[in-house]
């Protein structure tokens, strides 16, 4: 069953009973709220993921809740929960679903250590996955949303899920937050997308979120093996580059930028090693969406 | 004077990227990157002790470098940073 086969008034009681238990990627996600703002937007923006069934384990129980403040007594603050714990200072109610969004990804980032973690985001093309590693800013979710309405399954825009042993990456595929100028880029190139609201005032400026692709929620079980592994960087003006980069230097950057790389020991650097060693390794500065896409579909080609 | 020797050697991971290496130092989790030079001080350093100026002379043959001060001046370095990072020990003279 789906999130979109519940009515409003069903999601309503989930929400805020026993909680809404959905199926992210390779975890299980229990919400509970009570906020009707959120309820509304997450029935809209969760739809096309699956309930956990009954007796699944779920991995994360998550809490959105109104906090009151005596030093803001008239301000509608909320705050995320997660088991009892609250990582963020409370943010007004117009942010909740952000919050909740950053607070998912924020426990993913700091729980899960049976995989590797790459701050990457991750594609499927042609049966095998484009690794896409990057640091914040860089536009790897704006990239990603152009990417998976452009034929490409969606994994994550945020995470690089790596089973160390076998190889295989695990789709993750959660709500993309684009930030500020990239909001109307991607409402410009991409009209078929479908964005939450806009919510001004977070601490990375203005968010909307991106719903994925039904197509990429549903195929969630269809894990993949890595063959391209691209660092992209956004440069306003700059022609496009697509450049062979050197397996050393791609060892490093994607030990570098894995959250959990030192955590994972002798089996990150194994995993790392066996990845770089297996993939085309390549940089990609571009401006330009559309010659970005032509590169990346000629790399990806066959 | 102190020697230096690299008592963990066998316990590392090492990968070759074309004369680039890498490192994985089990004791501490560590991944270092190192060049050709780097890794050849380990290398020589396994096994007994050497002196800061029998290090030099090996690394001047194998690479065929002309030693000056200043590349003195550079190992010695190196041999603290290998040592901070539990990559190589210490040994004194008298020891």
């Amino acid at each position: 069953m789906k999130v979109e086969q519940l009515s409003l008034d069903e999601l309503r009681v989930l929400l805020a009973g026993q909680g809404l238990r959905v199926k992210m990627g390779p975890f299980n996600l229990s919400v509970q709220t009570r906020l009707p703002s959120l309820i509304h937007q997450l029935h809209q923006m969760y739809a096309h993921y699956s309930l956990a069934d009954e007796d699944e384990i779920v991995e994360f129980h998550v809490r959105v809740i109104p906090k009151r403040s005596i030093r803001q007594p008239f301000a509608r603050l909320i705050r995320f929960e997660v088991d009892g714990r609250s990582p963020f200072p409370p943010v007004s109610v117009e942010q909740a679903l952000a919050t909740l969004e950053w607070g998912v990804n924020l426990v993913i980032a700091m729980r899960i250590n049976h995989l590797l973690l790459f701050h990457s985001a991750a594609v499927e093309r042609n049966g095998h996955v484009l690794l896409l590693p990057a640091w914040p800013g860089s536009g790897k979710t704006t990239l990603s949303a152009m990417l998976m309405h452009r034929g490409y399954r969606l994994f994550s825009d945020e995470f690089g899920l790596m089973a160390p042993e076998i190889g295989d990456f695990f789709p993750l595929p959660r709500l993309m937050p684009l930030k500020n100028q990239s909001i109307k880029i991607i409402r410009d190139y991409l009209p078929e997308a479908i964005l939450g609201p806009e919510i001004p005032g977070t601490l990375k400026g203005t968010v909307a979120h991106i719903r994925p692709p039904q197509e990429s929620i549903e195929r969630v079980d269809e894990a993949a093996q890595p063959r391209w592994i691209v660092f992209p960087k956004w440069v306003a003006g700059a022609a496009l580059r697509l450049e062979s980069l050197p397996q050393s230097e791609a060892f490093l950057l994607l030990a570098t930028n894995a959250f959990n790389y030192e955590v994972l020991g002798e089996t990150a650097f194994d995993a790392v090693t066996r990845l770089v060693r297996s993939c085309e390794c390549r940089k990609l500065v571009y401006s330009d969406f559309d010659s970005a896409l032509a590169a990346l579909d000629e790399l990806t080609d066959g | 004077m102190n020697s230096w020797y690299s008592s963990h050697f066998s316990s590392l991971y090492i990968e070759n990227w074309d004369g680039e290496f890498t490192v994985f130092q089990p004791e501490s989790g560590k991944t270092h990157f190192l060049n050709e030079m780097g890794l050849h001080i380990l290398t020589i350093l396994d096994g007994s002790p050497l002196r800061l100026n029998t290090i030099c002379q090996e690394l001047s043959v194998h690479f065929s470098l002309q030693p000056d001060t200043q590349f003195f001046g550079k190992i010695a370095q190196t041999l603290q940073r290998y040592e901070a990072l539990g990559l190589i020990e210490r040994v004194k003279e008298n020891e």
